[in-house]
């Protein structure tokens, strides 16, 4: 465990202390933060059924600049030690390949939440100067965070995966990029004309962010997302756990 | 300390090393020596466990380097080719994390932080970011990351690559220092690094070792052609004759002259030393003499003979 510990540490300070992060914190609390005065403003004008989480986290242009989030966090990670040739130091200590995943992995959920949090300081300053309630019950406030949390760890899982794959951080950004906004849009295959049996359209939203995030922003905290988003990073951390080990099994 | 049995590796389409056995024992400096590409790296990257093997066995202080990997890598202190290191750390930063990783805790990563420090002579630079330093310095940055944490043994892949002669020498006395403390194995091409430093060779060329010795040895292998350079000064057709009027003389040859003084190469019948009889005679003839030495094989010569490359 220990080494875990001081590679996430060594990671977290690599990020802290390299202007990317703050570069990128402030790009999306200056995104979202004109994205939420515009839905206020919106809101006003135009009376709907919602409430300002969902009607937030309904918006395509939160989603737009959510999908490019995601490469420029990972896309370092192994890419750049690769490159630098230092995977070489990293995997002559004794350290487990697993620690080093986990490692990266976490530090970078941590970035991942201190990016988001500026969010949900908007909702409570909206309550705060209004009065108002920005979501209905508590239930759809917690639940739009639970999913976006959900959503960030899988997309993180695949930014990983797709940083071990190559030296290069822009392909690894690439790839990222794909892998998160193909996911994304396997909710909205029927839109796209694709006639699909009503069987496995079903199925497919089981794997629908869209459909999942509108559960949550309403309340509704349901178990299979749940399920769904954990596994499945659990699934490409340990793809890129073996990709990382394959320079050892292959002979 | 390292037992490799049989060892190969095949990349796809080449292979690396072929069938290599070797051992290294506890306290011995052992040099890798090779042209570039005959695979000197390779076994250097599978003992600390970075890359595995096509077959064969290697293990270090009795751990295998495929099944007990964590254990050999405790006992080894790894230093690649071209020194990778974070370039957005500082020095003293860097090396901490690195003594920590390997397992020293809090007070003891400090202690030991600050010896490889000493050691590789890096106080005045503790404070830097690895991305300014200079090359040789780097080069003893990555040297103090390998040494921190005391490990039996240090595997150097071509520790002076791309170092300055002054820098080359530095290095050179600090790998002669930690002789006395560690066992190591170090790779490179330059020869006259091994000759000064390593205690055996081990001569590795198209991924097969051509040889294991001392450098003495391997030097002495060779068959010195015994040939005398002689510088003197007087008339040249009488010095010829009185040299070649000596029994032991088989052939003279003069080189190039400068003013008065002829410079000769003098060939005796066997590899007897004639340099004694050479002096005798410029005394008796009263020549002046400024130069007199005898042909020696160096390690180079010993190199060139057994891969038929130059290093």
């Amino acid at each position: 465990m220990r080494p875990f510990f001081i590679l996430l540490r060594k990671e977290l300070r690599s990020f802290f202390l390299s202007p990317l992060a703050y570069v990128i914190i402030a790009l999306f609390t200056f995104l979202n933060g004109w994205l939420f005065s515009s839905i206020v403003t919106a809101m006003r004008l135009r009376v709907n059924q919602h409430s300002l989480v969902y009607n937030l986290f309904d918006s395509g242009w939160f989603w737009m600049g959510y999908f490019f989030l995601f490469p420029l966090l990972t896309m370092r990670l192994f890419a750049e030690e690769k490159k630098m040739g230092t995977l070489e130091t990293l995997f002559t200590a004794p350290v487990r390949s697993v620690q080093v995943v986990m490692a990266k992995y976490f530090a970078t959920a941590i970035l991942y939440i201190v990016i988001m949090l500026p969010i949900f300081v908007f909702f409570f300053l909206f309550q705060d100067i209004t009065g108002e309630q920005a979501a209905f019950q508590d239930g759809s406030f917690y639940g739009a965070a639970t999913i976006l949390l959900l959503v960030g760890l899988f997309n993180i899982a695949i930014g990983c995966f797709a940083s071990s794959l190559t030296s290069n951080q822009l392909i690894a950004a690439m790839i990222t990029f794909v892998g998160v906004v193909l996911h994304y849009f396997l909710g909205f295959i029927h839109f796209f004309g694709a006639k699909l049996p009503t069987e496995l359209l079903d199925k497919v939203t089981y794997f629908s962010t869209v459909e999942h995030r509108r559960l949550f922003s309403e309340g509704l905290i349901d178990s299979r997302p749940i399920v769904y988003y954990i596994s499945s990073a659990i699934v490409m951390l340990f793809l890129t756990h073996q990709v990382l080990e394959r320079r050892r099994w292959k002979t | 300390m390292i037992s490799v049995r049989n060892l190969t590796k095949r990349y796809a389409g080449h292979t690396a090393v072929n069938d290599i056995s070797f051992e290294v024992d506890r306290g011995e400096i052992v040099g890798f020596l090779g042209p570039n590409g005959a695979g000197k790296s390779t076994p250097m990257r599978i003992l600390p466990c970075f890359l595995s093997a096509t077959k064969g066995t290697a293990s270090v202080g009795g751990f295998d380097v495929f099944k007990d990997s964590i254990e050999v890598r405790k006992r080894i202190g790894y230093m690649p080719e071209n020194v990778p290191l974070y370039d957005d750390m500082r020095v003293k930063e860097y090396l901490q994390f690195r003594a920590q990783l390997k397992g020293l805790r809090g007070r003891s990563a400090k202690r030991a932080t600050g010896e490889a420090m000493d050691i590789c002579s890096l106080q005045e630079v503790r404070r830097k970011m690895i991305g300014t330093l200079s090359k040789g310095y780097r080069q003893r940055v990555g040297l103090a990351d390998a040494l921190v944490n005391k490990p039996d043994l240090l595997i150097l892949d071509e520790p002076t690559n791309g170092l300055d002669p002054n820098q080359i020498r530095q290095v050179r006395e600090l790998i002669k220092r930690l002789g006395e403390r560690h066992t190591i194995l170090i790779s490179t091409h330059i020869l006259s690094e091994v000759e000064m430093t390593a205690t055996r060779v081990i001569i590795i060329d198209q991924g097969k070792i051509k040889a294991s010795d001392t450098p003495q040895n391997l030097i002495q292998r060779l068959q010195s052609s015994g040939t005398v350079h002689l510088e003197v000064k007087g008339q040249k057709d009488n010095i010829i004759a009185s040299l070649e009027g000596l029994s032991e003389v088989k052939s003279v040859t003069t080189k190039n002259s400068q003013q008065d003084w002829l410079a000769i190469d003098i060939q005796p019948h066997s590899n007897v030393d004639i340099r004694e009889q050479l002096f005798a005679l410029a005394r008796e003839q009263n020549w002046p003499l400024r130069e007199l030495y005898r042909d020696t094989a160096s390690l180079e010569d010993a190199f060139v003979n057994i891969t038929g490359t130059k290093p």
